[in-house]
């Protein structure tokens, strides 16, 4: 396990590193960590600095925070296709953002208009969700998705409302979800949170680990099952509405790449969640990759080239036996 | 050791049981008997603190069960629930492992020696340490019962209750595992365990606790107990009693000729 943890994270170390070589413009990889080193002194360092490295690192950051989200509702409901989307917290910093968009709200303030408002729907969620002292799974997955969807409804009401303004092009591209034009302020507000959510991802590990057996027989062994469903909900609602906040929705990195850690190392959760980290981190920052390059000066959206790539790679990966791997 | 005082126990708004106070003893082995739905099984999670019940308390020698932390709580009580889902891709050895959380802070995520040497020592008792690296679901019934038994077992826990260890098992496999309880309870285990084969109970219960009519029908060894018309009241139908050769009693439904006499 500490050998496979090992190289992930030199894979991890890889991708920053490749991600730095990709961008509209073509700078020699030398030039690249060169400027790495010395902060001010070129052009090319403000390009690496203030474009490349920012949004390497929150690529980086999305991909671990969905993937830790996504496996950590999978252990906690005990169903593999679960994503962190569940927890409402997309859909509700959607609608707001498409509304405040909409209302002309200034573009410093989305972020913060976004995480607020999925923080309240993940909040009313796990208000419908509650049973006795702790969470009652099915009600948590009914009420996830059906608040998804009155959320979605009202996006495409208002998106219908709104073709005709300036607004709705943006609107789309933070839907589709985007890496693009976010910066360390951006990564600034978010850090708090995630490490937040982070702590206490970590702190429910070994409850996880002890949940496969079933909540009877966690409880069994001492596990607090409510105090321990409340941490993973909460880490993974800080998580997304952190990754929502600086990508919009970008899709299928919280549902499979828990599935390919299990794949890699097996079932044990001190496994999976650092290794969820690490591969939904390269692969966030392989894709943005090819999203900036692929169709240079145009950006393909990332929430959009990983479906493409995600959704045949997971049906391979998931159907091809015919065992359920949870 | 594990006592019950004053329960009274419902299942929504209908009470199952009223007023019971019995108390185990270390080293002893009690069944609870009684019919489908009698309150056997929500009787056995008050005992292991996971249910709360409307009146009365569960002590663990001197410790309220209500008053302990989850974790000390499973340091005192291991308990079995018949309860069977699984969708997971586990070998035995991560399965019996995971009875060893209450010994860990949430930090503490290594495996100590002392965790490998309870792990090895359960799955040796129940006889599995062959098995460490099979997958849990390739296992038989019997098999993943004492897989069940040994992740208990590594708990370390004093008390252990269980929840029809035996039923869906041969007679062979289930004996197999009520012959391991019984060296468990000689070792010094209290022993709480749900069965519904009376001459299993018969065989190998230090003592029966017999559950009908919202209450403690009968509670001592099961030779007394068998010995008296409780059984009859509980289940609500004629019985017969037998001795095997060397004197233990054996109760078996009135065939239907013995039914009609006691009915005339």
């Amino acid at each position: 396990m500490p050998i496979r943890l090992a190289g992930l994270l030199a894979a991890t170390l890889v991708a920053v590193l490749g991600g730095l070589l990709a961008g509209g413009a073509f700078v020699p990889a030398d030039q690249i960590f060169g400027a790495l080193l010395h902060p001010h002194a070129s052009d090319t360092a403000t390009i690496v600095w203030q474009l490349r490295l920012p949004r390497v690192i929150i690529g980086a950051v999305v991909g671990a925070a969905l993937a830790i989200a996504g496996a950590l509702l999978q252990g906690l409901l005990r169903n593999p296709l679960v994503d962190p989307f569940l927890t409402g917290v997309s859909a509700g910093a959607a609608v707001a953002i498409v509304a405040g968009m909409a209302a002309g709200v200034s573009a410093a303030a989305v972020p913060a208009l976004g995480f607020a408002a999925g923080i309240a729907t993940a909040l009313l969620v796990a208000a419908l969700a509650r049973r006795g002292a702790g969470l009652d799974a099915i009600r948590l997955i009914l009420a996830g998705v059906s608040l998804s969807s009155f959320f979605s409804a009202l996006i495409a009401l208002m998106l219908t409302r709104l073709q005709t303004t300036d607004a709705a092009p943006a609107i789309i591209g933070w839907l589709a979800g985007s890496l693009a034009g976010r910066g360390w302020s951006d990564l600034a507000f978010a850090a708090p949170y995630a490490g937040a959510g982070i702590v206490l991802a970590a702190f429910a590990v070994p409850s996880l680990n002890a949940l496969r057996l079933g909540e009877a027989r966690a409880a069994s062994v001492g596990v607090d099952v409510a105090r321990a469903q409340w941490m993973i909900l909460a880490s993974a609602s800080l998580l997304t509405a952190c990754a929502v906040t600086l990508s919009g929705t970008i899709g299928f990195v919280g549902l499979i790449v828990p599935h390919i850690a299990r794949r890699i190392g097996g079932s044990d959760t001190r496994f999976v969640i650092p290794a969820s980290a690490m591969l939904g981190a390269i692969l966030t920052i392989a894709a943005d990759a090819v999203c900036r390059t692929a169709l240079a000066p145009t950006e393909i959206p990332i929430g959009v080239l990983l479906a493409f790539i995600g959704v045949p790679v997971f049906l391979f990966l998931y159907l091809r036996d015919r065992r359920v791997v949870a | 050791m594990i006592a019950a005082r004053n329960l009274t126990l419902a299942a929504g708004a209908r009470t199952l049981l009223r007023d019971v106070t019995f108390e185990i003893a270390r080293g002893e082995l009690a069944v609870l008997l009684g019919p489908n739905g009698v309150g056997k099984t929500t009787l056995l999670r008050a005992l292991a603190g996971v249910l709360t019940p409307q009146n009365g308390c569960v002590a663990i020698g001197a410790e309220p069960i209500a008053e302990l932390h989850p974790s000390q709580r499973a340091r005192l009580v291991a308990h079995i629930a018949a309860e069977e889902i699984f969708a997971d891709r586990l070998d035995v050895r991560d399965v019996v492992n995971t009875g060893r959380y209450a010994h860990h802070r949430w930090w503490e995520w290594r495996e100590e020696p002392r965790d490998l040497q309870a792990v090895n020592d359960a799955m040796r008792a129940v006889g599995m340490e062959t098995f460490a690296q099979r997958s849990f679901d390739t296992l038989s019934s019997g098999e993943r019962q004492r897989v069940w038994l040994a992740m208990a077992l590594a708990q370390e826990a004093p008390v252990l209750l269980l929840d029809e260890p035996t039923s869906h098992l041969d007679i062979r496999v289930a004996h197999g595992i009520l012959h391991l309880l019984r060296a468990q309870a000689a070792a010094g285990k209290t022993i709480v365990c749900v069965l519904h084969d009376v001459n299993e109970a018969a065989e190998f219960a230090d003592r029966v606790l017999l559950l009908g009519e919202e209450r403690l029908l009968a509670d001592g060894a099961p030779d007394s107990v068998f010995a008296t018309a409780a059984l009859e009241a509980a289940y609500g139908m004629p019985m017969e009693r037998m001795r095997t050769a060397n004197g233990a009693i054996r109760v078996f439904p009135a065939a239907p000729a013995a039914a009609q006499a006691e009915q005339a």
